[in-house]
């Protein structure tokens, strides 16, 4: 096993022992909804719980396992070496120790302000000590994934063996997400001027642009972090800074325009291009349409950029040309995904008679769960219907965990079959691949489905229901979680079945 | 019926379309007697750019589900957006609620009002964002709005049943964020 591969598999495998953490904390907070362990787990243990899960599952479980497929990826499409291991080791280590740190804040600390941190709760509510052992926490993990983008950036753009500035790259960057050069090219009438995106295959294509969005995401984040640093620091000193100072509604404002770009960047436009990139390879034949896709693509970007205003719908207080704005650029989201789905979906149907491997079929059903979890996020996005919906376990349910479980993490799982037996020379057992994705995608959609139903009956997220109100959704969704947890184990056994713990100890050996 | 109904209805048929589509489309292409691979129109002709016939009708398809989609949610149709966009109600009563320390301040308890009665609500806080929501004697949800500390959080609505109101925080905003619960808060009498 060579650096590279090593380097892969050591993300991957951390990547998946943060899923079996989220999990863990998933079905703990379903058996808690379902008036279970409330002897055990009080509130704010449910509530530090609640606040970590999803820096667990998005930045432990999707970050690790996005870093560690695009670092082996990225340069061997490219057939170019990556421009620093040690960045990359770096960006380990920091994003390692980013969510540990938020883990802890949260169950050691009780930090409980959810991830949404709206102000001024963070400092209202809870001591400055936590609000900053979770700020650090934050800052680590923003670090590390600007440390991946740099080298994301530096791989993609740099001439081999040449040195070149950060402003040579950032000009690139900036030049080919946008299409500036095409732009240009226009105003000046040049006639069929090929745009430099074409000379990048549409799977760096689609890195670089989703690197823009998850770079901005990183950036505002970590301007949050840094506030809530500064005022548990002050607070800390015997100073305390008057909350007074950030205005709610504009601190709202950045953090959803922030955030919202992880969907899109993270979500959408990474696995586009992972879909862009493993069909083609599993079925044999080019990509279709792949100069519409690069639009796709640029669309997505673009679009990304004006759709966090559909998380304020319920804010009175915000104009509402900017809500109805959220909700018509959201439907745009609608067109760039079905334009992705209808490229993947053809790209098999000119290639049939296509034998559905493992690696397709996690990525046939993860195709399902966009079109699901997408169509729900539609419907709660609309102003009118989201007076009945915002902040109601639908939004969660059928939307939140179907896009992750089983639109994102089956895309990511897509990606580890495939990989796997490129790295390791060994292939996983294919009838325990089949039984992983059954239970595991069942299990996503069973548990999400029960959540959003909980959800219109009037069931609301980030609550706890002390006298068991839902309770019967919530122990169908624990049903459901327990399947999921019953595929993540047939993996677990599966991979080391086919690689044995000595693989697993060579990849975290120095 | 409540719209919840039809929401719950139209994501049920939508999850089940979905199914059948993506089963039916792995039946189709792994089906062997096509046996021969095929080459789209462009790629045929060697071409590189632009976009076939058949993405531009899929293109078109969306297009116009994203235009219809936008035109029935921004329409009186819904209950929610009919106060806001289409009928400029003016509130024959405005009650004036103030949360503090985990608690909803009511201008008096239960606030009465009448079925069809435009009645605005102005929901106020100086601490944390919460959320002011009101909820059926079932559970369902009437309408919700989100609480910002220092701003004025206003709701136009009308009530088109009579019945016993519950209103309770919307939006997490610290441990005790569940206790924000008034059971019969709202009476809406008439009919």
């Amino acid at each position: 096993m060579g650096p590279r591969e090593k380097l892969a598999l050591r993300f991957v495998l951390t990547a998946v022992f943060w899923l079996g953490v989220a999990g863990i904390e998933g079905l703990l907070m379903r058996a808690i909804l379902a008036g279970m362990l409330s002897n055990i787990y009080g509130v704010e243990h449910f509530y530090g719980m609640m606040t970590v899960h999803p820096f667990v599952g998005i930045y432990g479980w999707a970050y690790m396992a996005v870093l560690g497929a695009f670092y082996y990826l990225v340069p061997k499409v490219l057939n170019k070496e990556l421009y620093s291991e040690r960045a990359a080791y770096m960006s380990y280590w920091t994003l390692l120790l980013g969510v540990l740190i938020t883990w802890v804040s949260g169950y050691v600390f009780k930090f409980a302000s959810l991830y949404t941190l709206y102000w001024p709760l963070p400092i209202v509510r809870f001591p400055p000590t936590s609000v900053l052992v979770f700020s650090i926490g934050m800052l680590l993990i923003f670090i590390s994934v600007l440390l991946f983008f740099f080298n994301m950036f530096a791989t993609i753009f740099l001439p081999q063996g040449e040195e070149r500035g950060a402003g040579y790259i950032f000009k690139k960057l900036v030049t080919l997400s946008f299409n500036l050069d095409e732009i240009k090219a226009r105003i000046k009438g040049v006639k069929d001027y090929i745009p430099g995106v074409y000379s990048y295959p549409v799977f760096i294509v689609g890195v670089f642009r989703g690197c823009v969005d998850t770079t901005l995401n990183a950036l505002t984040m970590t301007g949050l972090a840094s506030i809530l640093a500064v005022f548990s620091l002050s607070s800390l000193l015997g100073f305390k800074l008057p909350t007074s100072l950030v205005d709610p509604l504009v601190y709202k404002n950045v953090f959803w325009w922030g955030l919202d770009l992880v969907a899109d960047g993270n979500v959408l436009i990474y696995t586009a291009a992972t879909w862009y990139f493993l069909v083609p390879m599993l079925v044999g034949r080019k990509l279709y349409g792949e100069s519409v896709v690069r639009t796709v693509i640029l669309a997505d970007l673009v679009v990304s950029l004006f759709v966090w205003n559909h998380h304020m719908l319920a804010d009175t207080p915000q104009p509402l040309a900017l809500q109805i704005q959220g909700q018509v650029v959201t439907w745009g989201e609608l067109i760039t995904m079905g334009l992705t789905i209808f490229a993947v979906l053809k790209t098999i149907w000119l290639a049939r008679p296509v034998k559905y491997s493992t690696p397709l079929k996690f990525i046939l059903l993860s195709i399902l769960g966009y079109m699901i979890g997408g169509s729900a996020g539609i419907l709660q996005a609309s102003y009118a219907l989201n007076r009945y919906l915002h902040n109601t376990q639908w939004v969660i349910g059928v939307h939140a965990h179907v896009l992750l479980l089983a639109g994102l993490t089956l895309t990511l799982f897509a990606v580890i079959y495939a990989l796997a037996p490129i790295i390791t020379s060994k292939e996983l057992d294919s009838r325990l691949a089949d039984i992983h994705l059954v239970l595991f995608f069942s299990g996503a959609i069973i548990m999400s489905s029960a959540m959003g139903l909980a959800g219109i009956e009037g069931m609301l997220r980030r609550t706890l229901y002390p006298n068991g109100e839902y309770a019967e959704y919530m122990y169908t969704a624990l049903a459901g979680g327990l399947l999921m947890a019953a595929g993540y184990l047939t993996f677990i056994v599966n991979f080391l079945k086919t690689y044995g713990i000595s693989t697993v100890i060579t990849v975290f050996k120095k | 019926m409540y719209i919840q109904v039809f929401i719950e209805v139209f994501y049920l048929t939508l999850v089940v379309v979905y199914f059948a589509f993506i089963g039916f489309f792995m039946w189709v292409t792994s089906r062997k007697s096509r046996g021969r691979r095929e080459e789209s129109k462009a790629e045929e002709k060697g071409a590189e750019k632009g976009m076939e016939r058949d993405e531009k009708i899929w293109l078109v398809f969306l297009l116009v589900v994203a235009i219809v989609g936008n035109i029935v949610m921004l329409s009186p149709a819904i209950p929610s957006i009919r106060n806001v966009l289409w009928v400029n109600q003016v509130p024959e009563k405005t009650f004036e609620i103030f949360i503090e320390n985990y608690e909803f301040k009511l201008p008096k308890y239960p606030v009465r009002i009448k079925v069809g009665q435009p009645v605005e609500f102005i929901v106020r806080t100086n601490d944390v964002t919460h959320g002011f929501g009101v909820f059926r004697e079932d559970g369902t949800m009437v309408f919700q709005i989100q609480v910002l500390p220092g701003y004025d959080n206003r709701i136009v609505w009308v009530f088109d049943e009579p019945g016993s109101y519950t209103i309770r925080c919307t939006e997490y905003c610290g441990f005790r964020h569940s206790e924000m619960v008034v059971y019969d808060a709202i009476m809406v009498e008439g009919g």
